[in-house]
């Protein structure tokens, strides 16, 4: 068993025994992660944060029946998967996570023999700590991040920042891998775009 | 030899190490004549490294603690109504 499976193994057993600093410091590692997530599948942020709450609860009512078959973290996020798209079905939205009828944003870019028409800027220096129209670069990502869509705004919370295994990533949201590749890169794109326009 | 365009759709998986050996060479060749591919592909690069740079998480604040206790005495409401 590796240190990581060890430390979760030991979280699992805190939280079972009801162990609130142990909560506190899941709840902090991922209580705004899945917000953000669920931020795109329902109406407003006010139902997110009643969907991650109830989400909370479900984890602590079953976590002693969790069985290591995912990680922890894929398993909070399944739950809280299934719970927002259960409320945005009772609110009358349906939310797809296959991407499909998304455009990336490049196509235009673009001339017909498939060659750019103006040719990309360089980029220099552009740290998390770097300041651009006020804000740090980091402030930016995440604004630009809250604009995507739920599909590709969930792969990239939760492969790129939350570090679930593409299969995990997959499974949660019901997507191949190779679709589960399309949204990550049309993530990219849109917030490179987003970043683009701020050089 | 790629356009401009069939690198740019493939720069994550480029950069993700996705590739097979022989498109990965395709596309470098490509770079090493095209300067504005090679700064798209940086560009990506760039924005991969920023999007999983994880700010620490926050303290919780007063808001937050009082989400939590409302949590866990839901969940003790239910045991003792359970029990």
């Amino acid at each position: 068993m590796g240190k990581a499976d060890a430390d979760e193994t030991e979280l699992v057993q805190l939280l079972v025994a009801g162990d609130r600093p142990a909560f506190e410091r899941i709840y902090r590692k991922h209580n705004a992660a899945l917000i953000r997530v669920a931020t795109g599948i329902v109406a407003s942020r006010a139902t997110a944060e009643e969907v991650a709450q109830d989400t909370w609860i479900a984890v602590l009512k079953n976590v002693a029946s969790f069985e290591g078959r995912s990680s922890l973290a894929g398993w909070i996020f399944s739950i809280l998967i299934n719970k927002a798209r259960s409320r945005a079905a009772r609110e009358g939205r349906f939310v797809s996570f296959d991407g499909e009828g998304e455009d990336d944003n490049l196509a235009a870019a673009f001339d017909g023999r498939g060659r750019w028409k103006d040719m990309p800027d360089l980029w220099e220096e552009v740290t998390p700590e770097r300041i651009l129209a006020g804000r740090s670069v980091m402030d930016h990502v995440a604004a630009a991040i809250e604009t995507l869509p739920a599909a590709q705004r969930s792969v990239i919370i939760l492969r790129a920042q939350q570090g679930l295994e593409a299969e995990e990533v997959c499974e949660i949201l019901g997507i191949s891998e190779g679709n589960m590749r399309v949204l990550l890169h049309r993530a990219r794109l849109a917030i490179r775009t987003a970043l683009d326009g701020l050089m | 030899m790629l356009s401009c365009k069939e690198v740019a759709t493939r720069a994550s998986a480029l950069i993700d190490g996705e590739l097979s050996t022989w498109e990965a060479l395709q596309i470098r060749l490509h770079l090493a004549m095209c300067k504005g591919c090679d700064r798209f592909v940086g560009q990506i690069r760039t924005t991969r490294d920023l999007t999983e740079t994880i700010a620490a998480p926050e303290p919780l604040d007063e808001a937050d603690n009082g989400r939590i206790s409302a949590i866990l005495s839901q969940l003790d409401e239910g045991k003792q109504q359970g029990g």
